[in-house]
């Protein structure tokens, strides 16, 4: 297997097959993976399968607790679904989502032209340009979140500032990789007509970028509809707060398996949307 | 007019692309430049609006000095300067009226360009110029649904949309089939007459530089090997140009364009081979019918 293989022709040409070199990174990463699996396994606590029922129990229908008095029934639990607080958490959610990924948006785009080898060609700018960005994007949204949180307060402006430092982070990478690929032909065309770069720009380059800039704003949308859910844990408003209010307590388990069903919702919509659009831009 | 005094140019990585190049393009003149690829053909043509400078000497267009411009300066000369591409260069999902229009974007301030915003003559210059190149039905197209040659007459168009003095074609027909090559040629031709705009292009096929200009520039590695009149040039010029001569195939292919047989005749046809030859009269019956 390992070793160089020679062919020979019917011709009598003998032609040595160069050995396949994927070989060595896919060893290393199976012997990684026993090695992991072995350490991880070390510490394996008891297994409670049999607990899976009861959870989903409580989760998703109406749970009793005579002891303490409580007393549900399915009415109580789509009662609950179509809630108030679910519908404005869910409001929350969504308005802090897309304020975020317009706001990352926009400020993404000239950030994107001066990471852009192909516009910016002096190379100390566009260097220290993307160190930036990575800087940015190595930052997970969650501290961002808890950074802004400190900073402002508790709600949605907390979650709208971290969604879109994300967004802006993911999209300018995303777009000046999208900016360096596109056909500069009409660029050079538009200055040969006397353009100065900023309308040249605006010419050429952006209607080629436009379909893509709007789907990569749309992904980043559904993305942050799911991120900005987590970041309610950390105070940052929307499903997450009110997920986290009831994580504690075993007795509004029930209420956890509403918010979950809510934001599995929301996840599908955004999805079904996101795909609407894009086929729209193609 | 343009004039190239001592013209040199030399890339940044050392290579010469042009050499003392001493040159007179009158207005309303149709040249030609002819070479073998790397001969810098594209770089003389590019020094001409400096999007290639000139690193030595001085290139002036109507007395002023380009390779000095700068800024608003230059930006006011390439206004007046179109310039078509071997690939169009068009933004292929943008309308053709959008493409033409473009032409127009250095005649106003970048803030209302940004916002779309042209007044109502150039809107009318832009459908006049793709009337003039006989495409006015397509306006409102995508660009890149049309055919390789209604392209090339957008991006002549657009070019026209500058009200431009002087027209560099880089490679215009290099892309297309011989017979749509014929009819832009042919609307280069016309653009040259009728509105007595100077046209400076590179080309490929000796056969069209001679039958379309009315003037020939040969460069050689970077020198001017010839200058004079497209009637003029014969064999012995081409071996000047190309360092050897020419076989039929090279010339382009087309034996029925008219000036090819004195041009290329003695050499190509009678002395290289003779297979050669009815090889070519093959083609050209074909394309004949």
């Amino acid at each position: 297997m390992l070793a160089a293989k020679t062919i020979t022709l019917p011709s009598g040409k003998t032609v040595k097959q160069p050995f396949n070199k994927i070989i060595i990174p896919a060893a290393i990463a199976i012997a990684v993976f026993i090695v992991c699996s072995w350490v991880v396994l070390q510490n394996k606590g008891t297994l409670k399968l049999y607990e899976i029922g009861t959870i989903f129990k409580q989760l998703f229908s109406p749970t009793d607790y005579p002891a303490m008095n409580i007393h549900h029934t399915w009415g109580d639990y789509f009662g609950y679904l179509f809630s108030l607080e679910i519908r404005e958490a869910l409001g929350e959610t969504l308005r802090m989502s897309f304020i975020g990924s317009i706001i990352g948006s926009v400020l993404c785009l000239p950030f994107a032209i001066l990471c852009s080898q192909n516009i910016v060609k002096t190379k100390w700018i566009y260097v220290p340009m993307r160190f930036i960005i990575n800087l940015v994007r190595t930052m997970p949204t969650m501290v961002m979140a808890v950074i802004a949180v400190s900073l402002i307060g508790m709600g949605a402006l907390a979650g709208i500032i971290a969604t879109s430092i994300f967004t802006f982070g993911i999209m300018t990478k995303m777009l000046y990789e999208c900016i360096e690929a596109l056909d500069m032909g009409p660029y050079e065309a538009l200055q040969s007509c006397g353009a100065n770069k900023t309308q040249a720009f605006f010419y050429s380059v952006f209607p080629q970028l436009l379909p893509t800039y709007l789907g990569y704003f749309i992904y980043n949308f559904e993305i942050n509809v799911r991120t900005s859910i987590v970041l309610g844990y950390v105070g940052a408003g929307g499903l997450g707060v009110i997920l986290q209010a009831n994580m504690d307590s075993i007795y509004t388990r029930s209420r956890v398996g509403a918010i979950l069903i809510m934001m599995f919702l929301l996840v599908l919509l955004m999805q079904a949307f996101t795909r609407y659009v894009r086929g729209k831009l193609q | 007019m343009i004039k190239f005094i001592n013209t040199g140019k030399k890339y940044p990585n050392g290579f010469q692309a042009l050499e003392n190049i001493n040159l007179e393009i009158n207005d309303g003149e149709f040249v030609a430049i002819i070479g073998l690829s790397g001969a810098g053909k594209s770089t003389l043509l590019r020094t001409i609006n400096k999007m290639n400078a000139a690193t030595s000497g001085q290139v002036l267009v109507n007395d002023k000095d380009v390779s000095k411009l700068e800024g608003k300066e230059l930006r006011e000369l390439r206004r007046s300067i179109g310039m078509i591409f071997q690939s169009f260069n068009l933004v292929k999902r943008a309308s053709v009226y959008k493409n033409v229009l473009a032409g127009r974007v250095a005649y106003h301030s970048t803030f209302k360009t940004l916002f779309g915003i042209f007044p109502e003559e150039d809107k009318i210059m832009a459908l006049e110029a793709l009337e003039k190149m006989g495409i006015l039905d397509k306006a409102y197209e995508r660009a890149d649904r049309l055919s390789g040659g209604q392209q090339q007459r957008v991006a002549l168009a657009r070019a026209l949309a500058q009200n431009p003095k002087i027209i560099l074609a880089d490679e215009p027909v290099a892309s297309l089939d011989p017979i749509t090559t014929l009819a832009v040629m042919d609307d280069f031709k016309r653009i040259n007459r009728d509105y007595g705009i100077t046209i400076v292009a590179n080309m490929h096929h000796v056969d069209l530089a001679v039958k379309y200009a009315d003037r020939i520039i040969g460069l050689q590695a970077g020198k001017l090997v010839y200058d004079g009149p497209s009637d003029a040039i014969d064999e012995e010029k081409l071996i000047q140009i190309y360092g050897r001569s020419l076989h039929a195939d090279e010339v382009h292919g087309r034996v029925d364009a008219p000036k090819i047989k004195d041009v290329a005749g003695t050499s190509v046809f009678d002395k290289e081979n003779k297979k050669e030859k009815k090889k070519s009269v093959k083609i050209s019956d074909v394309e004949g019918e």
